[in-house]
């Protein structure tokens, strides 16, 4: 009690008038219980207005002093709901419709699915939710709480600073209808107060701090920039690109076709070259070979006996379809060597870096059904897909097809293996170049395996009664004319084979596959050879 | 006066007649207060501050040097190649968020339960719940290769790229996720620190100090109608809290489950990931708390019990953990899938064994330990095993994000992957953010929220 007559209340009391106001007084109690105690006893003796101070939250201090319930879960509330809709809305907006607008919309089709589906846009709502919920909580209750408020009268009594620490405080203020100076001090006596003190509002110290001025006075100056920029550019007009703060790779150093020159800092006038001959890339130096493209293997490379070895481009100017194949179309089979230039020293054998084994037949095989079949059949009698079908639609008039090759022709038997691995490389006819589609070790295989092929066919075996191994085909396949879709086919090679029995069922289906080539006109006789 | 127990009490033992006091060593409240201040007010931190601060920045620095390369150079310099595109950045990222998620669930949940031993440990949980995600946010920050136009993960309308995220996507969901969650982890932390740094600012010596902590604590006066609308507020924000914290780690296990890579494409990832979110959190509250309470004195604040409710939580969760590794064992087999059994087999005697079996030993074996009273109630020991647990779910979510990714579907694609010194060097750096921030919060932050404990000390009642 006698702590109570500091210096803030008797200075107060003594200078009283318009230098400052008396906001209530403070009370200090020592325990939170007899706070309670004393805001109880406060409350019954008709006082409303009083607030409590205290290190931490009191239990039983609201009813005491007459604290009503919050209204802070509402708005809460009101807020989470806002934030449903916000972020449902968006997500339609942006995602499920192409409205047009500031901001359009950019449908995204994704497999086939709905535009807007529920489940999968819970979570960002949910996110949404909570983080507008939790703001509205934060926010919310520090504005019921009038708080940031850095200018309170209570701090400036020294011993406030305990109610953070270990200080139980009670405030009457002074606008209590039924606030009366002296009766109250006894009142808080009774009740328990070990200290009592006057709050003063000082009304002459209301000013801001300096350095607080400057800083605005300085952030409105500020403010005027903006404006004034905006002023200065008004009905203005500039030919330089809009400010571009993240390049991003947006404006890169290239050339572009049709342009002068690379269109970082385009100016006609002045054109800026990335190399002083103007090309975009290097010519290759001579004398030098590209990585990867030394073709020191004529025959291995081109399949020609008499290839120029050592040569780094063979490759290239070797263009037999784009000169001949106007011709080539028109005149048909018969006038392909003539129409071509003089035919070159095919070579007849593999070159010597290419091993014929099981494994590189076996890769030819796994190649040619990727690359070749898809035309000329897995068998190569020329029954693939997509010649089947484009074979109907020429039926219908709708295509123009030239059909594809049977490699069991007899055009094609007798090639030399250098002139297959030629037409595979380069293309004939209308069959495009597979050069950059199959590795040059890859062309040699597919090749290995049509010459497999096209033994199989020529020399299919079955065994006798005896068990022997004999030739099935007793007819040479002398005539085929696989183009020619009108022909009688000749059966005669099938027949037998069928009723020979089950002993020979192996053989049979090698046998019917191979005539599938032959008979290919007649697929429903076959077809039940064909797997 | 209130003050705390004042005698020799294991209150790890429960004894039937009365309550287990929560804090000890026969303090009133102004000594709760100084015990907490002190580590701020003293002139100079324990020589052990210095040191580990020393370590952290140059750990801090090495990161922010990676970082520059990272940047400069391109996602290249890590060692996430064809098929592994995800490589420790996200194991990293992962680990991370699952050890953001202590500080919450201490905060929120054990709360919403009524779990008062909480108060003396809900501050320094919800600390290091921050600073994790802010080394969580850093690794898919950097991941995504151009980190100059990282704004393209929010919907901003942008008139450049005049398109949006696509809503339907788990990465999506996981940048709200892990938005929301860094937001409201440190609102509620923030909030629940007010009343401390109203502490700290009252206490304050220097000009400067009380004009910082006197701008963040906003002017708070502890008002009985403030308490009121705070206590509101907080109730609030652990109800919103509660189900984020189960949403996050829930999310993130979608960027993989939403996925079909056999051993992602599983519906136990959710609870899966939760469980083990909360055991490697609560890993980490040990490994910190531990030490930090020796270092600053609070070992009446923090006590054995509390120290040992953890040990509790954390036998629980990685039992949890170890039913979800066996479970999905056994529903691999039990689908018939193929790729799934082969990926399960694989993990466990693949080329990536050893990650494997660190995991689960890690992870399911050591924490047997704490079945064993000694061991639980020693804190050397407890450290110990948290690390390994910590140590086991980096572990956990390498295998997880590394093995099924370099061995899916097509044996053509498959490959052994390997990090580069980045990815190590950007892993450690990791820590020295994680610990510089932490130390630095030691320093000058409320560490214990005192309002909070004060409101959980036996009070006399004799004037009633």
């Amino acid at each position: 009690m006698t702590q109570s007559h500091n210096h803030g209340s008797t200075e107060a009391t003594t200078q009283a008038g318009p230098t400052s106001r008396l906001v209530g007084i403070l009370a200090e109690f020592s325990s939170p219980d007899k706070l309670v105690h004393a805001c109880d006893q406060a409350r019954q003796a008709g006082i409303r207005r009083m607030d409590a101070y205290s290190p931490f939250p009191v239990h039983g201090i609201d009813p005491a002093i007459g604290i009503r319930r919050t209204r802070l879960p509402f708005f809460v509330l009101a807020v989470g709901l806002s934030g449903l809709f916000l972020a449902l809305g968006l997500q339609f907006t942006v995602n499920a419709t192409d409205a047009v607008g500031p901001f359009p919309g950019y449908p995204f089709l994704i497999s086939g699915k709905p535009l807007f589906s529920l489940p999968a846009n819970i979570p960002v709502t949910f996110e949404v939710i909570v983080l507008s919920s939790a703001f509205a909580t934060l926010f919310g209750s520090l504005a019921l709480n009038g708080l940031p408020r850095f200018a309170n009268p209570l701090h400036r009594i020294p011993r406030f600073k305990k109610a953070t620490n270990n200080g139980f405080f009670l405030m009457i203020e002074a606008e209590d209808p039924n606030y009366n100076p002296r009766q109250i001090r006894n009142q808080l006596e009774q009740w328990g107060a070990e200290a009592l003190e006057e709050v003063h509002l000082d009304l002459t110290d209301q000013k801001l701090p300096g350095f607080v001025k400057m800083v605005f006075v300085l952030l409105l100056a500020l403010c005027t920039l903006p404006p004034a920029l905006i002023y200065r550019a008004r009905g203005d007009s500039n030919s330089l690109p809009r400010l571009h703060f993240n390049p991003d790779m947006d404006w890169q150093y290239k050339s572009k076709a049709q342009r002068g020159a690379p269109n970082i800092g385009a100016d006609d006038k002045n054109p800026e070259w990335i190399f002083a001959d103007q090309r975009a890339m290097r010519v290759i130096v001579p004398g030098t070979v590209v990585r990867g493209q030394l073709r020191d293997d004529g025959q291995f490379f081109t399949g020609i006996v008499d290839a120029p070895q050592g040569t780094t481009a063979i490759d290239k100017d070797r263009q037999y379809v784009s000169t001949d194949s106007a011709g080539l179309q028109d005149a048909g089979v018969a006038q392909d060597t003539a129409a071509a230039p003089p035919e070159p020293n095919w070579m007849t054998t593999f070159p010597e870096r290419f091993e014929v084994t099981a494994e590189t037949m076996a890769r030819g095989k796994q190649r040619f059904d990727i690359y070749c079949a898809v035309c000329h059949g897995t068998t190569g009698s020329g029954d693939g897909m997509v010649n089947q079908r484009a074979m109907s639609l020429n039926a219908l008039q709708k295509a123009n097809w030239t059909t594809a090759r049977s490699l069991h022709d007899h055009t094609v038997i007798g090639q030399p293996v250098g002139r297959i691995f030629d037409t595979i490389s380069n293309g004939r006819g209308t069959m495009g170049p597979y050069r950059s589609q199959i590795t040059v070790e890859d062309r040699w295989a597919i090749v290995l395996y049509i010459k497999a092929l096209q033994d199989s066919m020529s020399e299919a075996v079955m065994q006798d009664d005896d068990g022997k191994w004999v030739p099935v085909r007793t007819v040479a396949p002398a005539v085929v004319a696989p183009a020619d879709a009108g022909s009688v086919p000749s059966n005669d090679a099938a027949t037998p084979v069928t009723n020979e029995g089950g002993q020979a069922e192996t053989a049979t289906e090698t046998k019917a596959n191979g005539d599938g080539g032959t008979s290919a006109e007649n697929p429903g006789e076959n077809s039940g050879g064909t797997n | 006066m209130a003050t705390t127990i004042d005698e020799v009490y294991d209150n790890t033992w429960d004894d039937p007649r009365k309550r287990s006091p929560l804090v000890t060593g026969g303090l009133d409240y102004g000594q709760v207060t100084s015990t907490v201040t002190a580590i701020a007010e003293i002139p100079a931190p324990p020589r052990a501050w210095y040191i580990l601060m020393a370590i952290s920045l140059c750990l801090l620095g090495m990161l922010g040097v990676l970082l520059l390369h990272l940047i400069l150079s391109g996602v290249g310099v890590w060692g996430n190649n064809n098929p592994a595109f995800w490589g420790w950045p996200i194991v990293n990222f992962v680990f991370w968020v699952g050890i953001g998620h202590a500080g919450t669930l201490i905060s929120a949940i054990l709360f919403l339960f009524r779990q008062n031993w909480r108060t003396s440990i809900n501050r320094a949980a919800e600390a290091m719940t921050i600073f994790a995600v802010v080394c969580a946010g850093l690794f898919p920050g950097v991941h995504i290769g151009r980190v100059w136009v990282a704004y393209w993960l929010f919907p901003i309308p942008t008139e450049h790229l005049a398109m949006w995220p696509n809503f339907r996507s788990p990465l999506l969901w996981d940048v709200f996720a892990v938005g929301t969650y860094a937001t409201v982890s440190t609102l509620f932390w923030y909030m629940g620190m007010l009343p401390d740094l109203a502490t700290f600012r009252d206490r304050a010596k220097t000009k400067w100090k009380r004009m910082f902590y006197g701008i963040l604590c906003l002017g708070w006066t502890g008002s009985a109608r403030a308490w009121h609308r705070y206590e509101m507020a907080y109730t609030i924000l652990a109800a919103l809290a509660t189900p984020l914290v189960l949403s996050v780690h829930t999310i993130v296990s979608f960027d993989f489950a939403v996925s079909q890579v056999p051993g992602w494409h599983t519906t136990i990832f959710p609870p899966y990931f939760v469980a083990g979110a909360i055991f490697s959190g609560f890993a980490m509250v040990i490994t910190l708390l531990v030490p930090a309470r020796a270092l600053f004195n609070l070992q009446h604040l923090i006590t054995m019990r509390h120290l040992e409710n953890m040990c509790k939580i954390i036998v629980a969760t990685g039992l949890m953990v170890g039913f979800a590794y066996t479970i999905e064992f056994f529903i691999a087999w039990y689908s018939g899938v193929k790729t799934e059994t082969q990926t399960f087999i694989m993990r466990a005697f693949g080329p990536y064994w050893w990650a494997y079996w660190t995991m689960f030993s890690c992870n399911v074996f050591i924490p047997q330990l704490f079945w064993f009273k000694a061991v639980r109630t020693s804190p050397v020991a407890m450290v110990v095993i948290s690390i390994f647990v910590n140590i086991g779910m980096w572990f956990e979510r390498f295998v997880i994000t590394v093995t099924s990714l370099s061995r899916d579907f097509m044996p053509s694609s498959w490959a052994y992957f390997r990090p580069t010194f980045v990815d190590i060097g950007m892993f450690i750096g990791s820590f020295g953010l994680f610990m510089t921030l932490f130390l630095l919060f030691c320093r000058f932050l409320p560490v214990v929220a005192m309002a909070e404990v004060k409101s959980v000390m036996p009070h006399d009642e004799e004037h009633h």
